[in-house]
């Protein structure tokens, strides 16, 4: 029996590479404000151009995440809303996340994916159809004061991404060169991970990011008494505090984190 | 008993072939034949019979060429159609023989011609009775009238009449060890079986899917290969090549669905480049079937059962005319057994095959073919499992196809002193269009130059036109050396293609093209020359091998060479054009391009066998092949890289007759590498080269005939793996058994009419383990059971098949990949799950035939 066990162990071994590699997997996922963010209170911080921004209400809408085996310096941003190569893991339901808040929101369905390396996340902004040329999905909702010396400026923002995110190519022979569900997606979120089974994703939204670039004092104001302002909900606005915030919005690499746990 | 046996004696003229090399037919079995009640008096000697022994040993296709009158002649043909024969051999191999023999009688009878017989009492015991060749056959019993056979035919040879042996058709390629399978049809025709392609499955470790429909040919997975539709098989039809070149579904992409099943007579299945007559495509190895129609005279045949299916066939075989001499025609529609796969064909072929001497045989014949088809594609498994579509349902309504073909070829063999030699030529018009749709919407790539465009669907529109002429010729010098035969082959193939093939996308909804993936003109050439040697030094050592050359040349237009501009015009945007006519900043090209270039590849093979001991033989074989990479992928002036492979094999195998029953088994271990392997790919909808492979597996074979039955099985195992890695290679399967058998006997106490009823039944039973799929998975196991039961009678038979006996639901074709087919909301689904076609559920069909005009 001795001498038989090599033997059984050498076809086990042989049974254990009997696969083509990798496995599916199916993982939950949550969302929430990042960690450093006190549960249920306001969030105070400095931006780099100086204002001090209390942000009472930070609300972003995620309409589903997708992970990918892209690299990120190789990501096709300029036409392609689908990268090409594989995903390693999705999941197709939306969430409301409160960036003010430290309690993790779990996403409505699970996730699947595979166990390939995962290099890159998407965060994909919008109600359901990514091409869908009007969306009405809010998907960032803001409010705060930002103060600067003996400027404040209380401030509420909305975004919706729809026609009035519309980028004109730069070239009009290039006229396919931005299409719109790009501006619905963030993309590449660095994420290196192998998703397993049973594992959670956690994204971690952190609103500062949002208001790094934004000159709060090029807000449009809406009222004197009280004094209050407003982002433009448009791209064509001219307004750097409007162009800003949705640039920081959508900015792959601040505001987002993925964190895998294993089961 | 009043009767006094009327001694008609049987001779057996002496059988003197004309040529040195041929063993003609020896007689194994007679049969005695009672003479009809009332027959008259022969009205001379003797019945002259001219009849094809093949290589069944069957005597068929039997015409009197001198009568003694219809009695007589009926009793001696009738007899002579129980005779069992050993075959004529030719070069070593069994082949068919037209022959003829003459039925002397003897002189009791002709003193009295006078009189006619007497009657024979309704009573006396019917024949016939089997008797062993030189065996007495002994007298008829007392009050029989019968015909019996005579021993001692020498003495009895009627010397008018001797005995010419004309072997017919090609040269049998001699045997390349145990993965040679020289498969004969036989009774296991009555098998159920979908079509021409299932005859592959009588050799061993071929699996075959099917998700394209009823008119796309079969994805033939073989000895750890997925072929794809042949892209790693050659095929061919009596030496005719099936594989297309410049096919957009994948270079070697070959369709058999132009055959009419009845009209397979045997095939051999090579697994494995080991015969310098293997050419471009024999990768996992070569397939030639062999058409014959046994049967003479005409055969009508219907066919109705589940899913509004109805089949039509016509064949017939000229009475005193080779098997290989027939026509046939097929008529097939049906509703397809779930939504989308309704399909209809017509098929018709007519073949000639005369002497122009007793040294040389021709053939001529055409074939036409004509099918149109819907198919239901592949179906996401979650999908099926919440409810979102059924299991034999459709996405996508538009996929299908159409396919024509026409063909002429014509052929000579010969053999003349110590030289054979074979010579085939064809020429082929071939169309095929396949519409599918794998993953959805997935791929419709937004191009800068485009318009802003959603994604707009990924169902691929292909189609490919070809003419195709071509040659193949061979001549084998045999001599005599260390007192045994050892021979030498030279021998070409010859095949000029003209290809036009478009791959377009096509707009969901409708039918409006959005994208032209390719448009491609091409002019290819493959000629390959071998010499191959079969040595021989002692009785039990045969050396057999050679060299083969093949080179390729193309020259492929390409009608759509630039899609893509960074910086087109601003005046004059290129827009949602597919083929572009600027380059960067709007400066002029022509939306065309052509690449010329050219490869060559040298191929050694050899085969060594030793024995047989006692039945048993031994053998070890190892080969290189190749297969040429699709037009679109040349460049310009760059050598034409082809995927290589290398095999070896080593094997036994058993040829044993007991008593009336002839076994053959065979085991064989092989192991083959491609450094170019094809995978599936998804968004191409085909296979596309991968990384190198490497497989080791083991096979077991074995078949049993009789008189009453037929058996065969084989179940082949192999593991198959990418070199890099250490990884499975997905989708091939790593255990495949299959098992045909066929009973056939006349049923007892049922002879209306005096005639007896015949009853065949007919199982084919394929398992297939589970798969490796992408990430690690497993599909499902297939167990599939087919059944035909049929009763004839003379001129009629009735036959009822029920395939799917048990109604197992399984899926014949599982995939893993990414697809959206938007059936669970708008997000789209971007990671790879499960796919598969559905299996065929059971299905009942009745046939009923009649065969009239024959005369065996």
């Amino acid at each position: 029996m001795k001498r038989a066990l090599p033997f059984l162990a050498a076809l086990a071994a042989l049974g254990c590479i009997q696969t083509t590699g990798g496995r599916i997997v199916a993982f939950e996922a949550r969302a929430s404000g990042d960690s450093s963010v006190v549960t249920g209170g306001p969030l105070a911080f400095t931006t780099p151009a100086g204002f001090d921004v209390t942000l009472t209400r930070a609300q972003l809408f995620v309409g589903a995440l997708y992970f990918s085996q892209q690299n990120p310096q190789n990501y096709t941003l300029e036409t392609s809303c689908v990268q090409p190569g594989v995903y390693t893991g999705e999941v197709r339901g939306a969430v409301r996340v409160d960036a003010l808040s430290a309690s993790p929101v779990p996403f409505p369905v699970a996730g699947n994916g595979t166990t390939a390396p995962t290099r890159a996340a998407e965060l994909w902004l919008t109600g359901g159809d990514v091409e869908a040329d009007v969306d009405k999905t809010v998907v960032l909702e803001v409010a705060g004061t930002a103060t600067r010396g003996a400027d404040s400026y209380p401030f509420e923002g909305r975004v919706t991404i729809s026609q009035n995110r519309v980028v004109p190519p730069r070239n009009p022979a290039l006229p396919g060169s931005n299409p719109l569900c790009q501006q619905r997606i963030i993309a590449p979120i660095p994420f290196d991970a192998e998703l397993a089974e049973g594992a959670t994703v956690s994204l971690y939204v952190d609103p500062r990011a949002w208001f790094a670039s934004v000159d709060f004092s090029t807000l449009t104001k809406v009222s004197d008494a009280p004094p209050s302002y407003r982002f433009e909900d448009s791209s064509t606005s001219s307004a750097q505090a409007d162009k800003a915030l949705f640039n920081g919005l959508r900015s792959a690499v601040g505001p987002y984190r993925f964190v895998l746990t294993p089961p | 008993m009043k009767s006094s046996p009327v001694h008609l004696l049987v001779l057996l003229a002496a059988l003197a072939a004309r040529a040195d090399d041929v063993v003609p037919p020896e007689v194994l079995a007679r049969v005695d034949a009672t003479l009809p009640a009332g027959a008259p008096p022969p009205l001379q000697d003797h019945v002259l019979l001219e009849f094809t022994v093949g290589t069944d040993g069957r005597a068929t296709d039997i015409l009197v060429v001198e009568s003694a009158g219809a009695a007589w002649d009926r009793a001696a043909s009738e007899a002579l159609a129980k005779w069992r024969f050993r075959p004529a051999r030719h070069e070593g191999a069994d082949v068919a023989a037209r022959t003829r023999l003459s039925f002397t009688m003897p002189a009791a009878v002709l003193r009295d011609a006078g009189a006619p017989p007497e009657p024979v009492d309704a009573g006396l015991p019917p024949g016939p009775v089997v008797s062993e060749a030189g065996v007495d056959a002994g007298e008829p019993g007392d009050g029989g009238l019968t015909f019996f056979v005579a021993d001692d035919a020498a003495d009895a040879g009627h010397p008018r009449h001797e005995m010419a042996t004309t072997v017919l058709g090609r040269s049998v390629p001699k045997s390349r060890g145990a993965s040679d399978f020289q498969l004969e049809v036989g009774e296991l025709q009555v098998v159920p079986r979908r079509g021409a392609a299932d005859f592959l499955k009588l050799a061993p470790g071929i699996l075959l899917t099917n998700e394209g429909g009823e008119g796309h040919p079969e994805q033939i997975f073989l000895r750890g290969f997925d072929a794809r539709e042949g892209q790693d098989l050659e095929l061919t039809v009596d030496g005719v090549p099936i594989n297309e070149l410049g096919n957009l579904h994948g270079n070697g992409f070959a369709d058999l669905n132009f055959l009419i099943p009845e009209l397979v007579e045997s095939l051999r299945v090579l697994e494995g480049p080991f015969d310098p007559r293997q050419g471009n495509f024999a990768v996992a190895g070569s397939a030639d079937y062999q058409l014959g129609l046994p049967e003479r005279g005409l055969t009508v045949k219907g066919t109705s059962g589940s899913f509004d299916s109805a089949r039509l066939v016509l064949l017939w075989g000229p009475p005193g005319e080779t098997s290989r001499t027939f026509g046939g025609v097929q008529l097939f529609r049906t509703s397809g057994f779930g939504q989308n796969r309704g399909a209809q064909n017509a098929k018709a072929v007519a073949q000639y095959e005369g002497k122009l001497s007793d040294n040389t045989s021709f053939r001529v014949g055409a074939l036409g073919y004509g099918a149109t088809y819907k198919s239901a594609g592949l179906l996401r498994a979650d999908d099926v499992v919440d409810g979102r579509i059924g299991f034999y349902d459709t996405y996508d309504a538009r996929q299908g196809g159409d396919a024509i073909r026409a063909q002429v070829h014509a052929d000579l063999h010969g053999h003349s002193g110590s030289l054979t030699w074979d010579s085939t030529a064809f020429f082929v018009f071939r169309s095929t269009r396949i519409l599918e749709n794998f993953t959805g919407f997935l791929h419709d790539t937004q191009l800068p130059q485009q318009n802003p465009h959603p994604q707009r669907g990924d169902l691929i529109d292909r189609d490919t036109t070809a003419f195709t002429v071509g040659a193949r010729g061979s001549a084998r010098w045999r001599t005599r050396l260390f007192d045994r035969i050892q021979e030498l082959e030279a021998g070409f193939f010859a095949r000029f293609d003209v290809v036009d093939a478009l791959q377009l996308r096509v707009e969901a909804g409708g039918n409006v093209p959005y994208l032209r993936d390719y448009d491609l003109g091409s002019k290819l050439s493959d000629v390959g020359a071998y010499l191959d040697a079969n040595l021989s030094p002692t009785w039990w050592l045969s050396l057999r091998g050679g060299l083969r050359a093949e080179l390729l040349t193309y020259n492929v237009l390409d009608r759509c060479a630039a899609k893509e501009v960074r910086r087109p015009s601003a005046t004059d945007p290129p827009g949602d054009e597919s083929c572009l006519s600027q380059r960067d900043f709007g400066r002029y090209r022509d939306p065309t391009e052509r690449n010329s270039t050219t490869g060559a590849v040298l191929m050694p093979r050899a085969t060594v066998l030793v024995g047989p001991f006692a039945g048993v033989s031994l053998s070890g074989s190892a080969g290189t092949g190749v297969r040429s990479i699709d037009p679109q992928y040349v460049a310009q002036n760059l050598d034409t890289p082809f995927a290589g492979i290398f095999a070896w094999e080593g094997g036994a195998g058993l040829a044993r007759r007991f008593g009336a029953h002839d076994v053959s088994a065979r085991a064989v271990v092989f192991g083959t590498r491609v450094d170019k392997d094809l995978v599936f790919n998804e968004q191409e909808g085909r296979g596309i080269i991968g990384g190198s492979t490497t497989r080791v597996g083991t096979l077991v074979a074995a078949r049993g005939r009789g008189a009453f039955y037929d058996v065969s099985g084989n179940v082949t195992w192999v593991q198959s793996k990418f070199d890099d890695t250490g990884l499975l290679v997905p989708y091939v399967p790593d255990v495949v058994l299959r098992a045909d058998g066929a009973l056939f006997h006349a049923l007892p106490f049922l002879r209306p009419t005096g005639a007896p009823l015949t009853g065949r039944l007919g199982l084919g039973v394929t398992w297939v383990g589970r798969r490796a799929l992408p990430y690690g998975q497993r599909s499902d196991v297939i167990f599939v059971t087919d059944l035909n039961a049929e009763v004839s009678w003379r001129w009629a038979s009735l036959g009822l098949a029920v395939t799917n006996l048990f109604g197992a639901q399984y899926r014949l074709g599982e995939y893993h990949f990414a697809s959206d087919f938007r059936t669970s909301g708008t997000l789209p689904t971007l990671v790879p799950v499960r796919h598969f076609s559905a299996g065929a559920p059971r299905a009942v069909m009745l046939t009923l035939a009649f065969r009239l005009g024959g005369d065996s």
